[in-house]
């Protein structure tokens, strides 16, 4: 194939050869390069088809804004779907796939689609595949799946890591183009703290793609020249690479760096994207203009480009666009890009220009064809020729490019993206940015300034003034003269579309949206800015009409006779180009997706067996298998049989424990639980209910006093951190006048339950004080010594499971220590670890609750806690509104046991409950299981339930239905207490 | 008498170290939470105080609180001298075994710090001497600069080693 | 994304450092009339433009603020901490 290369010029390096692959297909770039440029170097023009009618399509940008070129980049995990060739370095090895074609490129069977296109217009969706609705799943959707799409994301585990940071600056430069430079070289020489960031590899922007002069200076050597100084700078940062993709409340901006997506071997060690998230003070937008389309029969021809971008591979990546160029422009930029052309020998067979008098100095060779416009261009995968209509007469032209300008739309995503709406400038021909909406500024081509020198100046001066309300003192950077400075100067009358073509005209190319689907839309209807795109799908998918909108909003302007302004645009949202979700999951995946707590006791637990489960952050033991036993219902059994018959350990530190200290300490307590706690004596425990101010239970735990104005209260796991949010607005926004000091405490303490009837010889071996019954009764909580003074630690007589039990708190890093020792001095007793599902179960059995019935739902005396309550207490969370005249209605669902007739049947946590021989219907329901269990003690399931009148209805047949299987057990209600009614156990 | 010895949150954990950046554990030693009472005058002079009597270093928690940091373990009688002392202005709590601290220092410990946490670590903005308490990553930090390229991370023991993980994941490209 | 609240203690922070409550309204006195209490559980503004709502620096200072929040622009105007602002109010 040709070389489009021309000998000498461009950025690039020509001693630096890369070798690539198109399709399979070995091809040779060099450094410097993009994909884009490299393929269109050697004279690879077809590089992929289009969304409905697949079409062949050509490069028609060099940057962001790119619809056409949208390849699949890499392998296996490393393939990236929809990468714009325009945006992607050349890298040595690099694999590029074209999209959306079968079996080949430049055989595609659904251009098959294009003869069907009267079939495939506007709302072609809503219209055709309407009927039958089931084939919508089964036909429809598949089929257009397939046919219509773009590149297909792998299913293989990205293996590259990826990074997120934070960065603060006086001012964010958005763009390093000529305002973007000339903004941050203020800036930064006058010391303020300031962030550059450019999406391409080079700073530079439209610079590096310009032949004028700039004080003495190449424009692209200028460039070069600032984004040194830029660097030496040290209250400078300059990220190229990095495109900044959304603002934020807060004056936030997000920003992705592709560290190594131009980068044959990676560095393992290194990300290769980082999402930035950039706090500033003020912003310059300095995104320059995009350049618009001209919407004429065949635009989409591979070989038809955007003027800019026709320069730029020229200028910066040296490549000719073709062997005979005409240029289609209606504004002057057509010009200055023919005189570069002819410059580097390339021919430029006719410009035509719609106005009456363009091009007043332009002095080349080319035709220069005045009031008139390219029809339509023609050609299969690549451009043949274009119709010239000037007048009446239409000649047609054989050309293998075409370039072509219909005006410059200043590119405003960032600024609309906090509820801004653009402005619509009948003298600039385009929307603008808001004006300084909240802080951002926009500078040069991005305000619709027309010209080099005059946006280098906008930059300084606007930079400079931004930073002075900073309070640094700035001069504007003056750069001396500009020579060959070409101000655009906008059309004498703005071109929507070019009447009396023939073929599609396109308006949006990535979605296949032609003229006649505006026309159709506005015919239908569908006029209205947001409906038209939704309509046709306009704007939509990966580019978001950065090329097409505006022409769009012409259109449909045209078509409703209103101005573009009454149109309106639609509505600007991150993200300004698409973000890799491994950007934005940073380092959060696998082991850093969220935190793992560890308790004090891990280790221990970890050395006898456990099974762990993730309770929230936690990791808790759930039950510590032995060998032999066949499944974790045979562990669980033997752990719970044992904590009757002997004694176990299990590791409790994960519970919620909060310090609750000073003077009002006692009043706070008393307030935040619905019971009593005023009167709590110093070394005492007490259950507490803990109420919303709905009057449901929040949550529950014990109290205990362990000095006049300190206190310890505990919370169930899962409510730990809530409940330590609650306690802090209560003491911080309701009664700040109380003198209350709040700390959580639960990292501070190894906790561990030793519950059984050994339970207290065994902690006797290593408590020094006497804890038998009369000396350290049941509910008693004080400090403890450990083998003889060694240590200290927290005793509390309180039991969850119905035995004798205690729970000991020693300080975290001696947990370990005292439970091994305690595992040793009890093994004589039968001491054994067990985990959090023997635990439920022996609280089963004894009838305690936990948020399995304290559902949000349930008030105390649903639980049958309603003596607890003291409403002769002046105030607490809850009290008001408790005491509404339905939650103390006669039918409430209130806690009860439930157990099977036959104990070889058994039912499920969540049945439901009817009444003997009701149907199983809504209106029947009685109530549910909240939690069951097998009980060794009772020998069968035993299950607690929420039931209508739950507490009335002991010794009641019922039927357990679960709906989900079809399952109905025959039960009897009964007592929620299977274990030791009377407490004998407990107060041993 | 079985052998009791305190087990380190992070005793499983080297130092990482490079020319960069270097994370390394610091001592579990002593950790006093002191919290005043809302109505009390300005204690900060007088924590420092007590801070120096026990040798002990005041770093600002929260409005009204201080976490009161040393290297070294406050034998039991020192502790509740130094708990009695407070009252009845301020309380203290004994969270020596509560928080665990580690140590990040070199030319990248800015960098890597930036990675979890939104506070400006700009030298202007947060001096040698200053404490914030903040995210990093998932975890809540109490964060510490003792010097232009030294920092001191405290969180809950519980998380301490996620912390750690996530740490010296942070620190990976300059390692 | 990323948004920024202003905490009266700490600066500037993400909002992932903050927990949300909801509506800033005060609290009836405990022998107030039902509808205080149904108003002050249960019925909420859905206010265009300012609205204060009780943020708390969770992982922060811990403190508890009241952040007066503009629902359609997301400017906060004010950010005090609620013990204060209940001072100033008594």
């Amino acid at each position: 194939m040709t070389s489009y290369r021309l000998p000498q010029g461009g950025l690039i390096d020509r001693g630096h050869p890369l070798s690539f692959t198109f399709d399979g297909k070995a091809l040779q770039g060099v450094q410097g390069d993009s994909l884009a440029s490299a393929l269109l170097a050697n004279g690879r023009r077809l590089v992929g088809r289009s969304f409905k009618y697949h079409r062949p399509r050509g490069i028609l940008t060099s940057g962001a804004a790119e619809p056409n070129a949208l390849m699949t980049i890499g392998s296996s995990g490393r393939t990236e779907p929809n990468t714009r060739a325009t945006m992607q370095e050349l890298y040595a090895g690099l694999e590029a796939r074209s999209q959306n074609r079968w079996p080949s490129l430049a055989f595609d069977i659904g251009a098959l689609n294009s003869l069907a296109s009267p079939f495939l217009g506007a709302g072609f969706y809503y219209k055709t595949f309407m009927w039958p609705a089931p084939f919508w799943e089964k036909v429809y959707e598949p089929f257009i799946r397939k046919a219509a799409g773009l590149g297909r994301a792998t299913h293989e585990a990205d293996p590259d890591s990826y990074d997120k940071c934070w960065a603060h600056c006086d001012l964010l430069v958005v763009g390093s183009g000529p305002a973007g430079l000339a903004a941050a070289l203020t800036a930064g020489r006058a010391g303020a703290r300031v962030i550059v960031a450019d999406e391409h590899a080079m700073a530079g922007g439209s610079l590096l793609s310009e032949t004028a002069i700039i004080g003495g200076t190449p424009a692209s050597a200028f460039a070069e020249a600032c984004a040194t100084e830029l660097r030496s700078l040290p209250n400078v940062t300059l990220l190229t690479r990095t495109t900044v993709f959304g603002w934020y409340d807060g004056n936030v901006f997000g920003a992705v760096e592709r560290v190594q997506r131009h980068i044959a071997t990676l560095s393992p060690s290194r990300p290769v994207e980082r999402l930035w998230r950039i706090v500033a003070k003020g912003t310059i937008l300095a995104t320059g203009a995009e350049e618009r389309p001209l919407v004429f029969g065949g635009n989409d021809i591979p070989g038809v480009m955007m003027a800019g971008a026709m320069r730029t591979y020229l200028n910066r990546y040296a490549v000719a666009p073709g062997r005979t160029t005409a240029i289609f422009t209606a504004n002057d930029s057509g010009y200055q890009l023919a005189a570069d052309l002819e410059a580097r020998g390339v021919r430029v067979s006719a410009i035509v220009d719609p106005r009456a008098a363009g091009g007043a100095t332009y002095a080349g060779k080319a035709r220069v064809l005045r009031d008139a416009v390219v029809t339509d261009a023609h050609g299969g995968r690549s451009l043949a020729a274009i119709d010239i209509r000037s007048g009446s007469r239409t000649d047609r032209l054989k050309v293998d490019a075409l370039a072509m300008s219909g005006g410059f739309s200043p590119v405003v995503h960032l600024a609309c993206h906090r509820g801004g709406r653009p402005v619509w400038s009948d003298e600039k021909a385009g929307f603008l940015p808001p004006a300084n909406f909240g802080g951002l500024t926009p500078a040069g081509a991005a305000r619709g300034i027309d010209g080099l020198a005059a946006c280098l100046d906008d930059g300084a001066r606007r930079g400079a003034n931004l930073v002075a309300t900073f309070g640094f003192t700035a001069t504007p950077v003056a750069f001396g003269t500009v020579e060959g400075d070409v101000p655009v100067s906008a059309p004498a009358k703005t071109l929507w579309s070019i009447p009396g073509g023939k073929g599609k005209a396109f308006v949006d190319y990535q979605n296949d949206v032609h003229r006649k689907d505006l026309d159709l839309a506005v015919k239908e209807g569908y006029g209205h800015v947001e409906l038209a795109k939704r309509y046709t799908t306009g704007g939509m998918a990966t580019d978001q009409g950065k090329l097409s909108n505006v022409n769009a909003i012409g259109l449909l302007a045209e078509a409703r006779g209103l101005s573009p302004g009454a149109v309106g645009t639609t509505t600007f949202r991150p993200f300004y180009t698409p973000v890799s979700f491994g950007a934005l999951a940073g380092a959060h995946h696998g082991e850093h997706f969220q935190p793992v707590r560890r308790s004090p006791l891990h280790g221990w637990a970890a050395r006898h067996g456990a099974v762990f489960v993730e309770t929230g952050l936690w990791y808790r033991s759930a039950w510590f298998p032995r060998t032999g036993e066949k499944d974790w219902r045979e562990s669980v059994a033997r752990e719970v049989v044992n904590v009757r018959r002997n004694a176990g350990l299990c590791d409790v530190s994960m519970l919620g424990k909060i310090e609750i200290c000073g003077p009002d300490a006692a009043e706070f307590l008393n307030r935040v639980y619905c019971n009593a706690f005023l009167k709590l004596p110093i070394g005492k425990a007490r259950y507490g209910l803990m109420l919303r101010e709905d009057g449901m239970i929040y949550d529950d735990g014990t109290t205990s006093r362990l000095e006049e104005n300190r206190f310890l209260m505990t919370t169930t796991t899962a409510y730990a951190a809530g409940a330590m949010n609650h306690l802090e607005f209560c003491a911080q926004a309701l009664w700040p006048d109380l003198d209350v000091r709040l700390a959580s405490v639960t990292d501070q303490w190894a906790q561990m339950a030793i519950a059984g009837p050994k339970s207290r010889k065994i902690l006797q071996a290593i408590i020094d004080e006497d804890i038998g019954d009369a000396a350290f009764p049941y509910l008693a909580a004080h400090e403890v010594s450990l083998f003889g003074g060694a240590l200290h630690g927290r005793l509390f007589r309180i039991s969850f499971s119905g035995e004798l039990a205690y729970e000991l708190a020693i300080p975290a890093a001696y947990g370990d220590s005292v439970a091994e020792a305690l595992m040793a001095t009890g093994r004589t007793e039968g001491l054994m670890p067990y985990g959090v599902e023997a635990l439920s179960v022996l609280r089963i059995e004894k009838g305690h609750v936990t948020h399995n019935e304290i559902n949000g739902t349930v008030v105390p005396a649903d639980l049958g806690f309603g003596k607890m309550v003291s409403l002769a207490k002046p105030d607490f969370i809850g009290k008001a509104m408790l005491q509404r005249e339905g939650l103390a209605a006669p039918d409430r669902p209130r806690l009860v046991g439930v157990v099977p007739l036959d104990p070889a049947d058994t039912f499920r946590t969540g049945a439901h409950i009817l009444a003997k021989n009701a149907a199983a219907t809504l209106e029947n329901d009685q109530g549910y299981v909240t939690s069951s269990a097998h009980s060794p003690h009772v020998g069968s399931t035993i299950g607690l339930a929420l039931v209508k009148r739950g507490d009335e209805r002991h010794g009641e047949e019922v039927v357990v239905w679960n709906g989900l299987n079809g399952e109905f057990t025959s039960a009897r209600l009964c007592p929620p207490v299977f274990f030791d009614p009377s407490n004998e156990k407990l107060h041993a | 008498m079985p052998d009791l010895r305190a087990l380190p949150a992070l005793a499983d954990r080297t130092p990482l170290v490079s020319h960069g950046i270097r994370l390394s554990p610091l001592p579990e030693g002593t950790v006093l939470q002191m919290i005043v009472g809302p109505d009390a005058p300005d204690q900060t002079a007088n924590v420092e105080r007590l801070a120096n009597e026990s040798g002990l270093a005041a770093r600002p928690l929260s409005p009204g609180q201080w976490l009161l940091i040393g290297d070294k373990p406050t034998r039991r009688a020192d502790m509740k001298h130094l708990l009695a002392a407070l009252e009845p202005q301020a309380s203290g709590i004994d969270q020596s075994h509560g928080r665990v601290r580690m140590r990040l220092e070199g030319p990248m410990a800015v960098k890597v710090l930036a990675k979890g946490t939104a506070v400006d670590l700009n030298q202007r903005a947060f001096p040698p001497g200053r404490s914030v308490a903040t995210l990093i990553g998932h975890i809540a930090a109490h964060l510490t600069r003792h010097d232009v390229e030294d920092f001191e991370i405290a969180v809950l023991r519980g998380l301490a080693e996620a912390c750690w993980i996530d740490l010296a994941g942070m620190c990976e490209e300059f390692v | 994304m990323a948004s920024l609240v202003p905490c009266p203690h700490c600066g500037s922070r993400p909002k992932e450092e903050f927990t949300i409550k909801g509506a800033a309204l005060a609290r009836p006195a405990p022998d107030a009339d039902p509808d205080s209490w149904f108003h002050y559980v249960y019925l909420r503004e859905n206010p265009r433009g300012a609205y204060e709502e009780y943020w708390h620096h969770t992982a922060g200072c811990r403190r508890w603020l009241i952040v007066c929040r503009d629902t359609v622009t997301h400017q906060v105007n004010t950010s005090q901490d609620a013990a204060a602002a209940k001072g100033q109010a008594a």
